[in-house]
């Protein structure tokens, strides 16, 4: 299995060498221009054309890209056009509260919406059964910034419990940096729970027809050792799966949610390097969303030798 | 001072300079006792370039107001007040000037304010901006003899050149450490190092989401003159000030509901009645010269580049419609009968404004565009989605200029293209386009000499590159107009010329408020500046 795995991580250079290209070439032919960003509404069309030569804008795609390639092999990201930090140190400022976000709204929704599918289908066609599935498809109707903002009204401004906007960093401390993160995580898990709880149910339902199960029950198996032992771990392949496929909503989610609570993160870096054209970092944050998927997707390959003896590699 | 303070940035410095005596000197103040608490600002958007010399971002203006000082502050009646200038005199018949720099200044690293570094910042303010290039075309030499006297020597008395060293609208004089200021122009700065009544604090900042600066305990506020806009002491009373940057307007009208923000810089129309019925929030306008609309034409393609097709489409304008698009329905926030000069300041007239204000007729326009040889050319209308203001007022100007008969393809895309957009001269089938449309700061169009949108000097002029040479020769006359009626005479004639030629099309002002926390004090008047203001508990 490690040389699989080792096999994967080598198999991602060239996955990701199409990304940049693909990036790269896609920002240049793309309109905008950050020179005139810099220079501001009111200046020149004399003053604009002069800021983007001594930013080096108007060199040609070829020396651009072969100089951005140079830099990347050596394990540099570039610098951003606007703030002049490194792309790499911004990432860094960055990375914590998307992570902190993904990480909670991760263990929430697997927390609630795993046992919320094996109990709808355990009482499949019941209220229960009825209610769950309402829920889903209550997350997956509505968006997740109204779910935010109704969040914020009830807890934030009317009940006084929980801050509207900001991010704590985890180093001052675990419970101010929960605080901030409850409704953040809350309103960008509706949807995932929806989908997990979905799958999970549906695939539950699959395996507790199996005959293994019948005879498990034969055999004077209790049901919750039916249910979270033997059905649970047999549905676990497509539900990881979809948990994996679900990192991508997440980063998309999270563009939203973090711009619904002000969260400083990689999703607002990217949404306003995209509104500046600040090409070095949309380059940057691009290419470490698609590694982070492609990683993703490694992990859950490997992860399905777990549940399934069957599966080697 | 004892000049007439109106006449010296409306054009009566001329005055000044021919008989002004060095002026009072001001007593050295003593350092600031030490403030108080954290005040956190929401500001208009983010802090996306840091020098304020290299943009003309308005947000960067108001960083550079914390961080930095300037020769002249400019009062609340347009005049331009000595700020870091002790005193000046003028000799030689207004061809010399002399500026003496106030005792004990000195930048956030510890090193004194010195003539030089004003000469070096005055150099690379002037290669940026509109009135600056001016004033160094008729300086012959620009001196520091010593460490607090500047010399002007000028080739003509320049009445306007107090005027442009305090004025605020964007870049501003902002007074910088020789070394930094040495930097090409179109380089940007990277070192915040000022003499203003802030520090910035580098090591705090998260662009695009929070900026810290906090006070700087050796800037010595004036001791004399009286406090408006960026004029008189800077006294600071916060420790810190932090801006938060929240993109989102709900979000930020939460958080200052939630007392988690103490002011928010501009609330958007939408929201302003929800906070205005909340007693723990105060709104008010702090900018009487408002924002005014304008949609500007390509003057170097079809139709827009006759004359006679723009000063028909003026027959279509009704500045309400654009403004209540923009702000509401409160009459108390906007304006028409909005010329080629803001409202209510020095230079505005009624000269021509029946062309705005006549009753509109629509099959007029349509027959006068005819008359005029409009034969249904394409107009490459281009429209930022992404800023409510100008996306409203660009869906009012489709429906005016397709009422009008005009034959619209509309572009409706992000700001970010639509500046590389109007950044082409292509013909509109090309890539280019036909009329774009934006707003100024009135402060940006108080005169002739910062009014980007009104000059005519064609391939060099601003987007749209209209060559209107007569504008051109009223402007210079304006510069030396030797007092404000004179300026105004001159400034009625430019508005007479401008009906003619027809630059843009103004679409009216409106004012944008602000809003904060009650207990908040001081909060000043123009734009976000954070010296004087108190944060009571």
């Amino acid at each position: 299995m490690f040389a699989y795995a080792l096999r994967r991580i080598v198999a991602t250079i060239p996955v990701m060498a199409v990304v940049a290209l693909f990036v790269f070439s896609l920002l240049y032919i793309s309109p905008g221009d950050p020179a005139a960003v810099i220079a501001g509404d009111q200046a020149t069309p004399e003053d604009v054309e002069r800021i983007r030569a001594s930013l080096g804008l108007d060199r040609p795609y070829l020396v651009r890209f072969g100089e951005w390639v140079w830099h990347i092999a050596q394990g540099d990201l570039g610098t951003s056009i606007f703030t002049n930090l490194p792309v790499s140190t911004m990432i860094a400022q960055r990375i914590e509260p998307t992570l902190s976000l993904m990480v909670i709204t991760l263990i929430l929704a697997v927390g609630i919406a795993v046992p919320m599918g094996v109990i709808a289908a355990w009482k499949q066609g019941t209220w229960i059964d009825r209610s769950v599935m309402g829920f889903a498809v209550l997350g997956f109707s509505v968006p997740v910034f109204v779910v935010g903002y109704l969040l914020a009204y009830v807890f934030a401004l009317e009940l006084d419990w929980l801050p509207v906007q900001g991010y704590t960093p985890f180093s001052r401390g675990i419970w101010p940096w929960f605080q901030n993160l409850i409704l953040p995580a809350v309103a960008l898990g509706g949807v995932y729970i929806a989908l997990i709880a979905r799958i999970t149910r549906a695939t539950m339902l699959e395996v507790l027809q199996q005959d293994y199960i019948r005879t498990a029950r034969a055999k004077g198996v209790g049901q919750r050792g039916i249910l979270f032992l033997h059905a649970l771990k047999n549905a676990a392949v497509p539900i990881v799966t979809v948990i994996g496929i679900g990192v991508a909503l997440l980063i998309g989610g999270a563009v939203v949610t973090e711009s619904v609570f002000a969260i400083p993160g990689l999703g607002r870096l990217t949404v306003d390097a995209i509104l500046r054209r600040d090409y070095p970092v949309i380059q940057g944050v691009i290419l470490l969303f698609s590694f982070t998927y492609v990683l993703v997707n490694l992990v859950i390959d490997l992860l399905y030798t777990l549940f399934d003896p069957r599966i080697r590699y | 001072m004892t000049t007439d303070r109106r006449r010296l940035l409306a054009g009566g410095a001329g005055l000044a300079l021919a008989h002004a005596a060095p002026t009072g000197l001001s007593r050295p103040a003593l350092a600031q006792a030490p403030g108080t608490g954290v005040l956190k600002f929401i500001p208009q958007a983010d802090l996306a370039v840091t020098d304020p010399i290299i943009t003309t971002a308005y947000v960067s203006r108001h960083h550079g107001y914390a961080v930095w000082d300037t020769l002249y502050g400019f009062d609340g009646d347009f005049n331009a007040q000595p700020q870091m200038a002790e005193g000046h005199s003028v000799e030689e018949d207004g061809k010399r000037v002399t500026i003496r720099l106030r005792q004990g200044l000195k930048f956030h690293d510890g090193e004194p304010v010195r003539a030089k570094d004003a000469v070096a910042s005055i150099r690379r303010w002037a290669a940026r901006d509109a009135l600056g290039q001016v004033l160094m075309a008729r300086t012959d030499a620009l001196e520091a003899p010593d460490d607090r006297t500047i010399v002007f020597r000028l080739k003509q008395p320049f009445p306007m050149l107090f005027a442009a060293l305090g004025k605020p609208s964007t870049p501003v004089c902002f007074i910088m450490p020789e070394r930094i200021a040495k930097t090409d122009p179109s380089q940007p700065i990277r070192e915040m190092i000022g003499s203003g009544p802030f520090r910035w604090k580098a090591d705090e900042r998260v662009p695009g989401s929070r900026i810290v600066y906090e006070k700087f305990a050796d800037y010595v506020p004036r001791a004399d003159g009286e406090v408006s806009w960026t004029a008189g002491p800077k006294r600071v009373h916060v420790d810190r000030v932090e801006w938060h940057v929240i993109p989102d307007a709900a979000t930020a009208s939460n958080a200052l509901t939630n007392g988690e923000i103490d002011w928010w810089e501009q609330p958007t129309a939408d929201l302003q009645p929800v906070l205005r019925r909340n007693r723990n929030i105060l709104l008010e306008v702090p900018d009487p010269t408002g924002l005014c609309g304008i949609a500007r034409f390509n003057h170097l393609h079809p139709p827009f580049n006759n004359p006679a097709i723009r000063r028909a489409l003026l027959g279509s304008v009704v500045q309400g419609d654009f403004m209540t698009a923009v702000i509401g329905t409160d009459r108390s926030l906007w304006k028409d009968g909005n010329g080629f000069f803001p409202p209510g300041t020095p230079l505005a007239s009624d000269v021509g404004m029946e062309a705005l204000t006549s009753p509109r007729d629509f099959e007029k326009v349509k027959r006068d565009l005819a008359a005029a040889g409009y034969k249904g050319e394409k107009v490459v209308l281009i429209a930022a989605s992404d800023f409510p203001s100008l996306n409203a007022m660009a869906q009012v100007g489709r429906d005016m200029l397709v009422k009008a008969g005009m034959n619209v393809e509309f572009i409706s895309t992000d700001w970010g293209s639509v500046v590389q957009r109007r950044a082409s001269k292509e013909a509109p089938a090309r890539g280019g386009w036909s009329m774009f449309f934006t707003f100024w700061a009135g402060l940006d169009m108080i005169n002739p000499g910062v009014s980007q949108s009104l000059r005519g000097t064609g391939q060099n002029a601003w987007f749209g590159w209209p060559t209107m040479p007569k504008l051109e020769e009223l402007r210079n006359a304006w510069f030396d107009a030797p007092d404000l009626e004179a300026q105004q005479k001159v400034a009625r004639e430019i508005q007479q010329v401008a009906f003619e030629e027809v630059p843009y099309l103004p679409l009216g002002q409106y004012f944008q408020a602000t809003a904060y926390r009650r207990g908040i004090t001081g909060v000043p008047k123009g734009f976000p500046m954070f010296w004087n203001l108190q944060k009571g508990t």
